[in-house]
């Protein structure tokens, strides 16, 4: 009896040996306790990997505009597409959407398309408008239906922004705001 | 636990044990995961002050105590951008009544490469509450309503029940 327990101790030693070893060497992910979703003591940048869609076909959609004209993802094949998820309430969001607006310019000759799909709850059609003009982009800003956010596997967190290539792939996926330069490095990936 | 069986069986029994240890030596140690993902979503918001004493009939002052998470921001009462959801308390008419509500002065930050300043709390502030209770023990209920951010990105606004325990006497 003696000897199953030492056995047992000498068990746990080892096993707790092995998982503070594994934790220095950075291949356990400590998480901050009641940590969002997808969110890490470091910072957001990445989506969890059961959520990632990069390197997947980009989940199609037919949204409508502020107009209330019908746009789909289909629309656009053949092009390379950023979608920027974004709200009346991010001010990261709105810092970055001027970029957006720059590079449907920049990059007008290889055909790139910047669609603003709204995450608002509670603000209406107009609220959302007058924070789009603010901003000053001009290129489509849709309204969400029930189905986006779950086919995009969006989180607790905006802004969100899918970078698809001409094939209609997702290349890159990044979840909150960035540099213009880091922002345009991804728009040359689909783009070139 | 081993009463009335036969030595054979203990044996048996000795032998499965010690192979059951001997195999978590060699196993992989268990892998911790803690992104496995709490359904609960992160309030950013907490209200430190549970209850208040005062002096019964009388109009007082009385702090509330809030938190909010190191590395973010809420609005303050009063942001720069009408668009932006302003930090708000209200609560549910009863028997303390609310004579009036004060907010701390934010703080300006800058989100890098904006121009731009947001008017925030951050880290701990409190509200100042005006109010009459009746004597005895009494509890306020409402809410603050308010939005989070970090310096990179924003989650949606939420509202956190605000439940408060005044004795007056």
């Amino acid at each position: 009896m003696f000897v199953v327990v030492a056995l047992m101790v000498l068990a746990g030693v080892h096993n707790l040996r092995e998982r503070r070893t594994k934790l220095q060497q950075g291949q356990i992910v400590m998480m901050k306790d009641n940590a969002a979703k997808g969110e890490t003591i470091a910072s957001l940048g990445s989506p969890a990997p059961e959520d990632d869609l990069r390197g997947k076909a980009a989940p199609g959609f037919t949204l409508v505009d502020l107009a209330g004209k019908k746009v789909s993802l289909a629309d656009y094949k053949g092009k390379p597409v950023v979608i920027d998820f974004w709200a009346t309430y991010c001010a990261p969001c709105k810092l970055e959407m001027p970029w957006f607006e720059e590079f449907t310019a920049k990059y007008k000759s290889q055909g790139l398309v910047v669609l603003g799909v709204d995450q608002d709850d509670s603000a209406g059609k107009e609220e959302i408008a007058l924070a789009a003009k603010r901003t000053g982009v001009t290129y489509p800003i849709l309204l969400p239906d029930k189905k986006i956010s779950g086919n995009y596997k969006l989180g607790d967190y905006l802004p969100q922004t899918f970078f698809i290539d001409k094939n209609g792939n997702v290349v890159e996926e990044v979840i909150g705001g960035r540099s213009k330069d880091e922002i345009e490095a991804d728009v040359k990936k689909i783009t070139e | 636990m081993m009463q009335g069986l036969g030595i054979k069986e203990q044996g048996l029994g000795v032998a499965m044990l010690v192979a059951l240890m001997m195999g978590s030596l060699v196993t992989p140690a268990q892998e911790i995961r803690l992104d496995g993902v709490s359904p609960v979503k992160k309030p950013h918001l907490v209200l430190l002050t549970d209850g208040v004493d005062v002096k019964a009939g009388a109009e007082q002052t009385v702090e509330l105590r809030f938190r909010v998470d190191a590395g973010y921001h809420i609005n303050s009462h009063s942001p720069m951008d009408d668009l932006l959801i302003p930090t708000t308390l209200k609560f549910v008419p009863g028997m303390v009544k609310v004579a009036g509500t004060e907010y701390p002065q934010g703080e300006i930050i800058k989100l890098t490469g904006s121009g731009e300043g947001l008017d925030v709390y951050q880290g701990d502030f409190k509200v100042l509450v005006k109010l009459v209770a009746p004597r005895g023990f009494s509890t306020m209920t409402g809410t603050v309503r308010y939005q989070a951010c970090d310096s990179a990105s924003c989650f949606p606004p939420k509202t956190l029940a605000v439940r408060l325990a005044v004795t007056a006497k």
